[in-house]
Order: structure tokens, then sequence, then C-alpha cells
């Protein structure tokens, strides 16, 4: 299978195309609409801020290229980290901006009010709320990495398939329709981030 | 519950896994001796002296971990400008650890802060211990900020590091516990975590850490290096004590 890596010039492109590449997959890194459209799956990876993602994006044309792909095509995408945020409606980062809308959910930052420390780093649980097959094979309350300030709420009730909590509860797997994604990063959660990418990859 | 992390810190002269203090090198080096199944994150550091070596080496040594290591790799040694962040980045480095770099240029963690996130840097204090509390140092811990840990840390968050590696130029290589008070002091003086280095020599110095300084992570230069299954025997005694850890 072909995978095609979202190039907009943020993130560790790298590390997800290496743990593409072990799951037994080719993995294309482009910004090119054309090439990612020749592509079976999209993964849509991504770490920094929430609108300069956005506009990185919009000056590929990518926003309208992945909402043509993915939406009008149905071609199956996981963002993860930020790019998970981005399929939401918008995030407070730095003042409201729009996200690519596919999910209901909105994005705010961690509130350090709580008692917890932002950003969230390290292994946290992961508490499946709906059927999803991104869970096959993986435990329930299994550990993943997570590094980020802010994260996505947890009202799209229908797309949230997975919690965690940090804090207060916040939606850790997102799965609706053609959209996946996840705020942790599968790719540096060894076994359970790993099967988790290939359930995407293999059986979504 | 997010889980406390223990984490090896690996440091390479010239692309040799060299233990700290002694400086010795270790050819045996392998990743199997990171057991990079049970580590939650591993750290590398280029403790090269300028000019003694190829920095080509170490960025093999990054591109190794990250290509067999399915866990946040985070690198430092060396970084100055956000040339060498990118360069680390493009061959899989996660985070970078800064020290020096954001002493002699200020506007270096802000920099990597704005177009990388703050999940992507580290701020390391290398603290040395005076009549009057801690001195940060630089330079191979030769060269004083003027500051104290705590100011220097503060100084780290407020420039966007998003964690503080603590570590104590006394106990490194020591193997006689890390300093609790040093990791009280710059835990209580910032708000993001905390990963405290130096001095860890069994196992009950990482639970001493966890509850006596309620760190985010315990970091190791030394004790990894002795068998394969080193960090997973770590883990079972922490989680035995009580505190929540990764067992895979």
């Amino acid at each position: 299978m072909r995978v095609g890596i979202v190039d907009y010039g943020m993130g560790n492109l790298r590390s997800v195309a290496g743990a593409v590449e072990k799951i037994g997959h080719s993995a294309d890194i482009s910004d090119r609409i054309e090439t990612l459209s020749a592509c079976d799956k999209l993964i849509l990876p991504g770490v920094g801020a929430f609108g300069d993602a956005m506009a990185n994006l919009a000056a590929r044309g990518l926003v309208d290229g992945l909402e043509r792909l993915v939406r009008g095509e149905g071609k199956k995408l996981l963002g993860i980290c930020l790019g998970a945020q981005l399929v939401t409606r918008r995030s407070a980062e730095f003042g409201d901006t729009n996200g690519l809308g596919w999910i209901g959910s909105d994005v705010a930052r961690i509130d350090e009010a709580k008692g917890v420390r932002v950003p969230h780093v390290g292994w946290n649980r992961v508490r499946r709320t709906r059927e999803s097959v991104l869970f096959d094979g993986v435990p329930d309350d299994a550990l993943f990495y997570f590094v980020h300030s802010y994260r996505i709420d947890t009202n799209d009730t229908e797309a949230v398939v997975g919690e965690c909590d940090y804090g207060e509860p916040f939606a850790a797997v997102l799965q609706k329709d053609n959209v996946y994604g996840t705020q942790f990063h599968p790719e540096k959660s060894q076994r359970h981030g790993l099967r988790m990418l290939a359930n995407f990859l293999d059986r979504a | 519950m997010l889980c406390k992390r223990v984490i090896p810190v690996l440091t390479f002269n010239d692309g040799v896994l060299f233990r700290t203090k002694t400086f010795v090198p270790d050819y045996r080096y392998t990743l199997d001796f990171v057991d990079a199944w049970s580590a939650d994150e591993i750290v590398v550091l280029d403790v090269t002296r300028p000019g003694a070596g190829e920095r080509a080496n170490f960025e093999a040594v990054v591109s190794e971990f990250a290509r067999r290591c399915f866990v946040p790799l985070s690198a430092g040694g060396g970084v100055r400008s956000l040339d060498d962040v990118r360069r680390l980045m493009a061959i899989g480095a996660d985070k970078v650890v800064v020290n020096t770099g954001a002493f002699e240029r200020p506007a270096l963690v802000g920099e990597i802060a704005r177009r990388y996130g703050v999940q992507c840097v580290v701020g390391c204090v290398d603290a040395r211990k005076t009549d009057a509390g801690y001195e940060a140092m630089v330079g191979f811990g030769a060269r004083s900020t003027g500051l104290s840990a705590e100011a220097w840390a503060q100084r780290l968050e407020a420039d966007g590091a998003g964690e503080i590696l603590v570590q104590s130029i006394e106990r490194d290589g020591s193997l006689q516990g890390y300093d609790i008070e040093l990791a009280r002091r710059v835990r209580a003086a910032v708000r993001v975590p905390v990963l405290v280095a130096s001095g860890a020599g069994n196992w009950k110095h990482f639970a001493d850490a966890f509850r006596d300084a309620d760190v985010d992570a315990a970091c190791t230069t030394n004790i990894y290096h002795f068998t394969e299954t080193s960090i997973a025997s770590a883990k079972m005694y922490l989680s035995g004590a009580g505190i929540p850890v990764r067992i895979s």
C-alpha cells in the first residue's frame, strides 16, 4: 500500500514514515495533491502551532485539496497530534483559527488550573468510549505517548472513540466516517502505537 | 494517570558512547543496550569538544536511534542555531536539548519554540552547588551564567522551553543518588514538566526522586549499560513502590 504523508513544513515526518515502513507499506512524503491523490491512505502528522499549520496547508493548496480527497472522494485520513486537531472546527491557540472542520469538536489550551503541568508530556492511558477498528488488538487502558499543550474537547460524541484524562477528560482518539485521529503519537508509542497505526493502514 | 518516565541519557564523544565522568569509551554499545522496548524516551547528547570530532558521527547515532526506536528521541549537545535543530529534526529527533547555546544567544529557545512548538525544546539546567544554593553553569560546566539554577530554569521556561532537564555537576557519575533539594527547587520554580538527571546508582534513587521531589521523569547515564533488562527491572521496582510507570 502507498501511504501519503502530508508535508506542510511542520513536524517529524521521518518518524511517521519510519513507522509506516516498519508496518510494511511504502510512504510518500509530499505536499503535492497529485502525489497524495495517488496514495491509498493519508496521514496528516504535525507538531507546532495550529494557526501556522492551517496557513501552511492553505499556502500549498492543501486545504481545498484535502477537502476534495477526503470529503469528496472518501479517502481515509489519519491525523496525528496537531494533525488530529486540524480536522476539528477551530482552535483557540493564538486567537481563534478555523480548522478543516470535519469533526465537530474544538481545541483549547489544557487548563493548568486543574492542577496539571503544561505541556502534557509522557505516557497516559486511553479509555475507549466507542468501538473503533483502531482499537483492534489493543488492550483497554493501554498507554500512549502524548506531547501537547492544547487538547480536543469531547463534544463531538459521535467522533470521539477514546478519551484520556489530564486534569479533565479530552479526546484522544477520533473516528468519524473516513476521518481518524489520535492526539498521541502512535509512531512513538511502541507496540500499541504501531498496532493502532497498523489498524488504520490494514483494517480501516 | 500520567506515568512517571524513566529515561536513559546516552552521551557520545565523536559518535562513540561514553559513560560520563569516567570518560571510558564503551564499544560494546548496541541499540539493545538501551532496551528500547522499556525506555519511555531516549536522550542522546553529543559531548564532543569543539574541534575534537565530526558532527556527522553524532548525527549518524541520532539517525540510527530514530530508525530503530519507536519512542521519543531527544538530541542535544552543540545546538546553537535553528539550522542545527532543523538538521536534528530532519534525521528523526523529536526534541532538542539546549543549554550553552541558549545562554550565548538568548533568542535561540524562542526561535525553536516558535518554529517547532514548546514541546520540542528541553531546557537544560546544569547546576553547581554553592554556599548560597545552586548556580547554573554552561560550557561543559565550566562557565557560570551568573544565575541561580531556579532563575536559569525560569528564563528557559519563559523563552519557550516545554520541559526542564536539571543536572547536578557534583552528583554526575557519583551513583550516590539525585540531588533532591536541587530537583525540588527547580520544580517549584517552573510550571512545565521537570526531568532530573545525575547521580542515580540504584532503583531506589528513582523512587526517591519521584516521591521526594515529585519530578516528572528520572534520567540516568549509567546503570542501563549494565544489562539489557535493567529498565524493565527498574520499572518493576517502581511499580511495586506504588509509583505509576509504564510496564510494557
